[in-house]
């Protein structure tokens, strides 16, 4: 097969570029053991329904002790359940996130909030959000043929709307 | 007062949904759940199956009953169905009867055998409208209802584990499933995927659909 010179060369850059970006995952993986953040904790993904944390009537968002806010989520083909949340502005909120399948990614686009959501692992991430508003909770992460119609609605409310907590209870909403 | 209190502390825990409900199914798709289903001995099924076959037969005496055809389903939603009526994860009168009776064993048996069978004939459907076409292959992106085809297949063939093969099915069968799901007298789908689904259709939707899945051939 003739490969044009010039073609060829571009393919060696290529390859070259591409070694680097490896060398350096291996190496801070290896080296400095940064690993993704969602690595720590596992979970059986196969059984998440029948877990404690991730059960289908322990999702949704409670209310802590300390006002703050946990918001337990289960990321499954095609979507995040419960499928609609709604969330005080201004408020720490930290999210628990599984994936009863595969591969997902969560983020919420204009947020900080995104991270990926591995099966057999725990995600979790902490965030406030300083804006009230209607926004999508999106999959970027491709996980199937229904990837691009797995979203979510997140409600995000101005903090004094926001009804107050019970003193000790976890609240659900 | 004591009793005042037990009652009081009922009412906060009921309405903080403290009271754990149910799980939908106490069936998880464990690698070993996965082999044990998979090696189903069919010979065996195919004797415990002539029970099933007065009412589940394809033959055209059955056509117009309310039960479903169980030729060519997946061996794994099989399985799950008659260990939840079981379990008591879903309820119908005679299959929780009959599943009382069977063993795990019976179950992965007489689903292999199933699953190995031909679809019944597809009772084809004059034109759908495009409206269900449309939600078929695209869904409805202001509804949240992703397409039925990315888990059902594009013929309707189903996926593996739990979505089950809707082509060929009865029409009344599928509507009268979807209707139960939109009811939540059928809960036995894991973080209720199947019911937020249906229950943004509206009933002429889930007929047309029914009509539209119980027209296809594999
Ligand atoms: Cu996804």
């Amino acid at each position: 097969m003739h490969i044009h010179p010039l073609e060829r060369r571009w393919i060696y850059v290529v390859l070259a570029v591409i070694g680097i970006f490896l060398l350096a995952i291996f190496y801070t993986a290896i080296a400095r053991n940064i690993h993704p953040p969602s690595h720590i904790e596992t979970i059986d993904s196969a059984s998440l329904h029948l877990s404690e944390e991730f059960a289908e009537d322990k999702l949704g968002v409670w209310t802590q002790p300390d006002g703050t806010i946990k918001v337990t989520l289960v990321a499954a083909r095609y979507g995040f359940y419960p499928r609609e949340i709604q969330l005080p502005a201004g408020t720490q909120v930290t999210f628990r996130i599984a994936s009863a399948d595969v591969l997902h990614g969560i983020h919420i686009p204009m947020t900080n909030m995104g991270t990926m959501v591995v099966p057999g692992y725990v995600s979790e991430i902490t965030t406030t959000f300083p804006k009230p508003g209607e926004y999508p909770m999106l999959c970027n992460e491709y996980c199937g043929l229904g990837h691009d119609h797995m979203w979510s609605k997140v409600t995000v409310v101005a903090k004094e709307s926001w009804p107050a907590a019970p003193n000790a209870q976890p609240v659900r909403r | 007062m004591k009793k005042g209190y037990v009652f009081a502390w009922i009412v906060l825990v009921a309405a903080n949904g403290q009271i754990s409900a149910e799980p939908s199914t106490q069936v998880a798709w464990t690698p070993e759940t996965l082999r044990f289903v998979k090696n189903g001995d069919a010979e065996r099924g195919k004797e415990l199956a002539q029970a099933c076959e007065a009412c589940h037969a394809a033959t055209p005496e059955n056509a117009e009953s309310e039960f479903p055809y169980l030729q060519g389903q997946s061996a794994t939603y099989l399985y799950k169905q008659l260990h939840d009526y079981k379990s008591g994860s879903r309820s119908n009168e005679i299959m929780v009867g009959i599943s009382a009776g069977l063993s795990d064993q019976d179950m992965a048996d007489v689903s292999a055998w199933y699953s190995r069978q031909p679809l019944p004939p597809a009772k084809k459907a004059d034109e759908v409208p495009d409206t269900i076409r449309k939600l078929v292959d695209r869904g409805d992106g202001t509804r949240i209802v992703a397409p039925c085809a990315v888990c059902h297949g594009s013929a309707g063939q189903g996926q593996t584990m739990d979505t089950p093969v809707l082509a060929a099915q009865k029409a009344a069968y599928l509507e009268q499933t979807m209707l139960a799901y939109k009811s939540e007298a059928r809960r036995n789908d894991i973080y209720r995927r199947m019911r937020l689904i249906v229950q943004q259709l509206n009933d002429e939707e889930i007929r047309q659909l029914a009509r539209y899945y119980a027209g296809l051939e594999r």
